[in-house]
This record gives structure tokens, C-alpha cells and sequence, in this order.
């Protein structure tokens, strides 16, 4: 009788309990704390992430471009870029920011060439402003994309060299003022292969930028890949001893440098990625705006491995991310057990 | 009697319609006409209204003073990102007010400057000089809040009011000067509730709601109503010669009371808020301070015979207010109480000051006299000097 008793309000009190609980939603500070409220969650990190923009599938896209040949047998690479400055874009969960793109993301389309290939860009301003597209790499003077200002509401012009050097380079629009321009987010990666290629490898792009939106010539997040705190939220999975090759390119405005650093691991760095020798063997490189470079490392250990920038100010506004090494547990990926 | 009511409802109705058109006016210009009238870009705006540090968590009252409806987005301390919550949730209307849990372990006494960004990417913050944990409303603080009104309110009151015997000595020219003293005391004290006000008003009040003309409003009102009140009391009753000094003492108390109060929101608004550490030193200040308020209560009562009883009760209206003063600011904090009742204060202190004059005036029929010129400008630099202690 007694136990029945105790089981039946053992039942109503747990209910009760169970039904408070309900109206409650949770969140993990960056110390791993677990928090209730009856309200709404503020954070960017754990969230689940409603952004136009996919960092998953922005990191391992390549386009290589329609593929033709010449009469003479050269590769040619058709490319076409369309430009915008009117988007409103979450670029953090419940922030919209006016971004201005190539394709309709930023970064752009990460483009992809062999060294000598002949790389045409159709390039069409449907922006409200004009704008350019301005390749770092050697061509032409007219191809530089600086005098050749293409006006806006469906200007065209088309960008035609031979790519080259071999390595890693930015493009971006190249229209004054520069720093809006850039800081709004007309910027990608320009990749050139060496014609033998590089090692088999999991190759992504990390592009480094960041976001001032509230227009104080300071930025207020930082990412790789535009979205704070993406890679942290959505570990990066890989493989331990799979090669890992990372071409990075700074585009951060307003501050001098940023940096990169990877946790539990060094990586052989190659700046500008134009020679086929690394020149450091290191666990941190700084960049400058647009300097750029390839990374590679593999992971003997599996787990958890940070990346971020090692300016910790950048980190704590979004720059931050994870490696998740050989780890088959599914669940772990949600975020919330970050910290344990 | 039919024709005078008719009139009766003429007057009414032609009051009534100018009302009428306006109303039309205003529902015209929201609706049918709305369009025409958007001009400019309504730019959001937040107030961030209190920062509280709590166990291992940042509280921060945030409200919306702009001309539109906000989401809050984001909170950030010392400009780095941090997961909070807000309740009741992150959309906030004209005016209405959201409380933003930062869970943090922030350090005592460090600096810390809090910032709320909102979904368009617009950023906020508020700096705070030392966090200083929030208090809890218990009794031994309650406790705590009266020791400290009694130092600064009641006790330098009385003290001042042992005054009363010398005043009473001395003659007539100096007695003068004496009464001439305290208006330049209340004066002082006058000016210098309505600047705190200005002060508070500009620290913590969203310039939407016209913190300065609040305080101007407020202060005329007060002084007019007590000023009206005042002389409806004294000719209805038919006080004596001899009880006017008191019903002056006794405005007089009351307005200091306000006074006090005001003084004692601020104090306990500041130990509430941590934004200064009360240091002995600072309570030494208002009590020299206040203790020229006892004397602004004595004067008036110098030449008639009032029982002991009723000058410790003057002095008690005067000075228990800083007490009350005090629970209220430390424990229910807003700046626009503390605004109201500095602006009270402030219209009762000039109305008793003007009561005085006049007072002065007609005894003695002339004002500029050197016991009154010099008693005025004395008592504002005694108040001037000791203002600087605190």
C-alpha cells in the first residue's frame, strides 16, 4: 500500500517535473556549462544553423568550368560569375547582413585550373553598382580587372588569360571604394595546378573573412568560411593518416593580420603555394590580407582537434573550428557535448 | 433651465470637436496616409537599462527606445561572443523590456563592457567601471541600507538641530542672516537635486523619453501644487502668527525629506548597481553636508516655543526619508523613480525657499539687506564647499 503510494506520486510529481521541463530550453557556454531558460537562446555556436550559406559544401567545391580544347590543344576553361549587391543573408544565426556576391555566395565559387589553361570568365554585373573581378596571378594588363570598370544592372566583360603561376590566389572585385567592396564580400579562391599533380589528397578551401555589420570599420565576427563558429558547431570529419590539404586565403578587412593555428599536429606550409617544396614545417602561419598559402598535415591520433585563429579576439568572434579525426560516433557531432 | 442646459451641451460639444478633427487627423495620417509620410530610415535603438552581476551570470535589462519593433541577436562581453539567453524571448516592441542571462564567471571589481547586438548586425554596449555582485533583498542588507540612511539622513539632520538654542540667542540682524542662510542652503540643495536628476537622466534614460524636460516638468508641478496647497492650508486654518514657523519648518522638513530620499535612491542605486564602493569617506561627506539641513529646519523655528517632541519629529521628516531612500535604490532600482523623486524634491525645496523670502519680507519690507544678501550667498558656498567631500 505504502509503495503504491510512494509510485503513484513518484509518477504525478515526475510528471509535473517532466512537463516544467519541457517549456525549458537548454544551451552550452563555451565552458561547458548547461543552461535553462524559459526564453529565447541567444548563440551563435550551438543553434542549429538556418544560414543560406552551406560551409559543408562550400569546403570540398571545386569548379573546374565547361571544359573545351583548342585548335592547338590547350584546355580551355568557360566560367561564367554573376554579381549582386542586393542579398540580405544570415551570416550568423539571427543576424542579416547585405552581402554582396559572386554567384550568389560569399566567398565565391572556389575556380579551379591547371597551369597553362586558357581561363575565360563571363562575367555579368547585375549589382546596383559597378563592379570587376580582379584575379591575383600573371596576365594581361586589360585582364586585371581595375580600369575596366563593368557598370552595373547587366554590364559584361569577360576575363581571359592563361593560368598561372601555379598555387593558390585570390580574386575580387577591384571596384573603389576597395574596402567596401571587398569587406561585403566579392572575394573567392582562384586555385592554378601544377600540370603534374599534386599527392592524392582531402583537399578543402578555407577562405578567412570576416563581417562589419554595424559599419565602425571594425568587424564584428570572423569565420573560415563566412559562417561563425560553423566548423565548431559541424566538426570537419577526416581520416587519421589520409593526407589533408588546406588552401587558405586571409580576406579579413580592417585588421592587419590573422593567423591559423592547428591543435595537436603540424602541418608543412607552402606560402602562395607556388613552389612544390614546403618552407616551414609549423603548427601556426600569420596572414596579411589576401596572403595565402597550402597546408598539409595528417592526423595519427583520432578525436577532437581545434583549429582557430590563434589572435584569440578573432576566435571568440567566430574563427574557430574542429577536426573530427576517425570518429565514428555519430553523435558527437550535435555540439553540445563540446567541452566535455 | 432647459435653454441653460442647452447652452450647457453647446459649450460641450464645441470643446468636443476641435478633439474630434484631431483624432480624425491622426487616424488619417496612420492609415490612408501613412505612406506619404516615410520619409528617412527609422533606425533601431535599445537601452541597456541595468547590468547585474549575479552568481557566475551577467543579467542585463535591455529595453527598445527606438521608433520600432527590435530582435535582440546576440550578446557579447568585453566585445567577444557569448551563448545567453533571453526571457521573455528576443522580440521586443516600443518600450517594452527583455532581461539577457549571460552565463559568465566574471571577476569582482574587474571592468566589463556589455553588448547586445541586434538581427540587422547594429551593436550596443554599456560599460561598467567594477563588477560588484548584485544584492540579494534580505534583511541583514535591509539592515545595512538603514545604518547607512540613519548616518547620512537622520543623525546630521539632528545634529544641525541642536543648533536651535544659539539661534535663538542671538539678535535680530543675525537671525536674519541666519533664515537668509538656509534659503541659500536650500537653493543649493534645490539645483542640486535637479542636476542629478540631469545626470541620472543621461546615464541611464534613453534620450526618447525627454529625461531633461521630465525633470523641468516634474519640479514646476511640484512646486506649484505645494506652493498652492501651502497657502490653501495656512489661510483655511487660520494659523496663528506664532504656528507659521512651525507649518515653514515643517514644509521645510519635508521638502529636505524628498531631498533625502532622492539622495538616499542614489546611494542605494549606487552600492545596487556596483558602480561605486561606498567608502566611509563618502558617507563622512553627505553627513557634514546634511547637517546644514538641521539648521534650515532650526531657523524658522528659532523665535517660537516649540516642544522638544516636535522638532525631533521635523528633524525625523527630514531625515528617515534617506533610509526609505535607500531600500528603495538598492533594491528596486529605475531610473525614472529616482528622476521623480529628485524632481519632487527639488520643486518642494524652491517652494519653501520662496516661502521663506516672503516670510523675511514681510517682517523686515525690503530684501536687499546685508544679513540677508550675505546670509543667501553664505549659505550656498557652506553647501558648495561641502558638496566637495562627497
Amino acid at each position: 500500500m505504502l509503495s503504491a503510494i510512494i509510485g503513484v506520486s513518484t509518477i504525478i510529481v515526475f510528471s509535473a517535473f517532466s512537463e516544467a521541463q519541457l517549456e525549458q530550453k537548454i544551451f552550452v557556454t563555451h565552458s561547458g556549462q548547461v543552461i535553462q531558460t524559459s526564453g529565447d537562446v541567444l548563440d551563435p555556436v550551438y543553434t542549429a544553423s538556418t544560414v543560406e550559406f552551406d560551409p559543408e559544401k562550400y569546403l570540398r567545391d571545386f569548379n573546374y568550368g565547361r571544359i573545351s580544347e583548342s585548335e592547338s590543344g590547350q584546355t580551355i576553361r568557360d566560367f561564367t560569375i554573376i554579381a549582386e549587391d542586393d542579398k540580405i543573408q544570415e551570416i550568423s544565426p539571427g543576424i542579416f547582413y547585405n552581402v554582396w556576391t559572386f554567384n550568389g555566395t560569399v566567398p565565391g565559387p572556389t575556380i579551379r585550373a591547371t597551369e597553362g589553361d586558357l581561363v575565360r570568365i563571363h562575367f555579368i554585373n547585375n549589382g546596383s553598382k559597378s563592379h570587376t573581378m580582379h584575379f591575383h596571378g600573371i596576365h594581361p594588363a586589360a585582364m586585371d580587372g581595375v580600369f575596366e570598370t563593368v557598370g552595373p544592372g547587366g554590364g559584361q566583360f569577360t576575363y581571359e588569360f592563361e593560368a598561372g603561376p601555379v598555387g593558390v590566389h585570390p580574386y575580387h572585385c577591384h571596384v573603389m571604394p576597395l574596402e567596401e567592396h571587398i569587406s561585403h564580400g566579392l572575394y573567392g579562391v582562384f586555385i592554378v595546378d601544377p600540370k603534374i599533380a599534386r599527392q592524392q589528397a582531402d583537399e578543402m578551401v578555407m577562405v578567412l573573412n570576416g563581417f562589419d555589420t554595424d559599419f565602425d570599420a571594425e568587424n564584428n565576427f570572423y569565420a573560415a568560411n563566412t559562417i561563425p563558429f560553423y566548423y565548431q558547431h559541424h566538426p570537419i570529419q577526416i581520416k587519421t593518416n589520409e593526407l589533408i590539404r588546406i588552401y587558405v586565403v586571409n580576406m579579413v578587412e580592417f585588421d592587419p593580420i590573422n593567423n591559423f593555428h592547428l591543435h595537436g599536429n603540424l602541418f608543412q606550409y607552402y606560402p602562395t603555394g607556388t613552389a612544390l617544396v614546403p618552407s616551414t614545417f609549423t603548427d601556426m602561419i600569420t596572414l596579411s590580407q589576401t596572403e595565402r598559402g597550402i597546408m598539409e598535415f595528417q592526423y595519427k591520433y583520432p578525436g577532437k582537434y581545434l583549429f582557430h585563429a590563434h589572435k584569440v579576439e578573432f576566435s571568440e568572434k567566430g574563427w574557430v573550428g574542429i577536426f573530427l579525426v576517425d570518429n565514428p560516433d555519430q553523435t558527437s557531432q550535435t555540439g553540445i557535448d563540446y567541452g566535455n | 433651465m432647459e435653454i441653460k442646459n442647452y447652452s450647457k451641451v453647446k459649450t460641450i460639444v464645441s470643446g468636443i470637436i476641435p478633439f474630434g478633427f484631431l483624432v480624425i487627423m491622426i487616424l488619417y495620417l496612420v492609415g490612408p496616409s501613412s505612406n506619404l509620410l516615410e520619409f528617412g530610415v527609422s533606425l533601431p535603438d535599445i537601452s541597456i537599462e541595468k547590468v547585474e552581476f549575479v552568481n557566475s551570470e551577467i543579467h542585463v535589462t535591455v529595453r527598445n527606445t527606438g521608433p520600432i519593433p527590435v530582435k535582440i541577436a546576440m550578446a557579447d562581453v568585453n566585445d567577444r561572443i557569448q551563448p545567453a539567453a533571453i526571457e521573455p524571448d528576443k522580440s521586443l516592441e516600443r518600450f517594452e523590456t527583455a532581461l539577457v542571462r549571460i552565463p559568465f564567471s566574471w571577476n569582482k571589481s574587474e571592468p566589463y563592457t556589455i553588448g547586445i547586438t541586434l538581427d540587422d548586425g547594429v551593436r550596443f554596449d554599456k560599460f561598467i567601471q567594477a563588477a560588484t555582485p548584485a544584492i540579494k533583498s534580505d534583511y541583514q542588507l535591509a539592515g545595512f541600507f538603514a545604518i547607512i540612511g540613519t548616518y547620512v539622513g537622520v543623525i546630521p539632520v539632528m545634529i544641525g538641530l541642536l543648533w536651535l538654542p544659539f539661534i535663538k540667542r542671538i539678535g535680530k540682524n543675525k537671525y536674519n542672516f541666519f533664515l537668509a542662510l538656509t534659503v541659500g542652503l536650500l537653493i543649493f540643495l534645490g539645483i542640486d537635486a535637479m542636476l542629478e536628476g540631469f545626470e541620472v537622466s543621461k546615464e541611464n534614460l534613453s534620450a526618447n523619453f525627454n529625461g531633461g524636460l521630465l525633470i523641468i516638468t516634474i519640479t514646476l508641478l511640484s512646486f506649484l501644487g505645494l506652493y498652492y496647497s501651502a497657502e490653501k492650508l495656512t489661510s483655511r486654518t487660520g494659523l496663528t502668527a506664532s504656528s507659521k514657523p512651525f507649518a515653514i519648518g515643517l514644509m521645510i522638513a519635508i521638502g529636505i525629506g524628498l531631498h533625502n530620499l532622492g539622495e538616499g535612491l542614489a546611494i542605494g542605486a549606487a552600492i545596487g548597481l556596483g558602480q561605486v564602493a561606498l567608502s566611509t569617506f563618502l558617507i563622512v561627506g553627505f553627513a557634514l553636508h546634511n547637517t546644514t539641513e538641521g539648521i534650515a529646519i532650526a531657523s524658522p523655528l528659532a523665535k517660537t516655543k516649540s516642544p522638544v517632541s516636535k522638532i525631533i519629529l521635523l528633524g525625523l521628516i527630514a531625515g528617515a526619508p534617506a533610509i526609505l531612500g535607500t531600500w528603495i535604490g538598492g533594491f528596486f532600482y529605475s531610473p525614472y523613480t529616482a528622476i521623480v523623486f529628485l524632481s519632487i524634491g527639488a520643486g518642494a525645496i524652491f517652494q519653501v525657499a520662496l516661502v521663506i523670502l516672503k516670510w523675511i519680507y514681510q517682517s523686515e519690507q525690503k530684501l536687499v539687506q546685508a544679513s540677508i544678501v550675505s546670509g543667501i550667498g553664505a549659505g550656498m558656498l557652506i553647501m558648495y564647499l561641502t558638496s566637495i567631500l562627497v
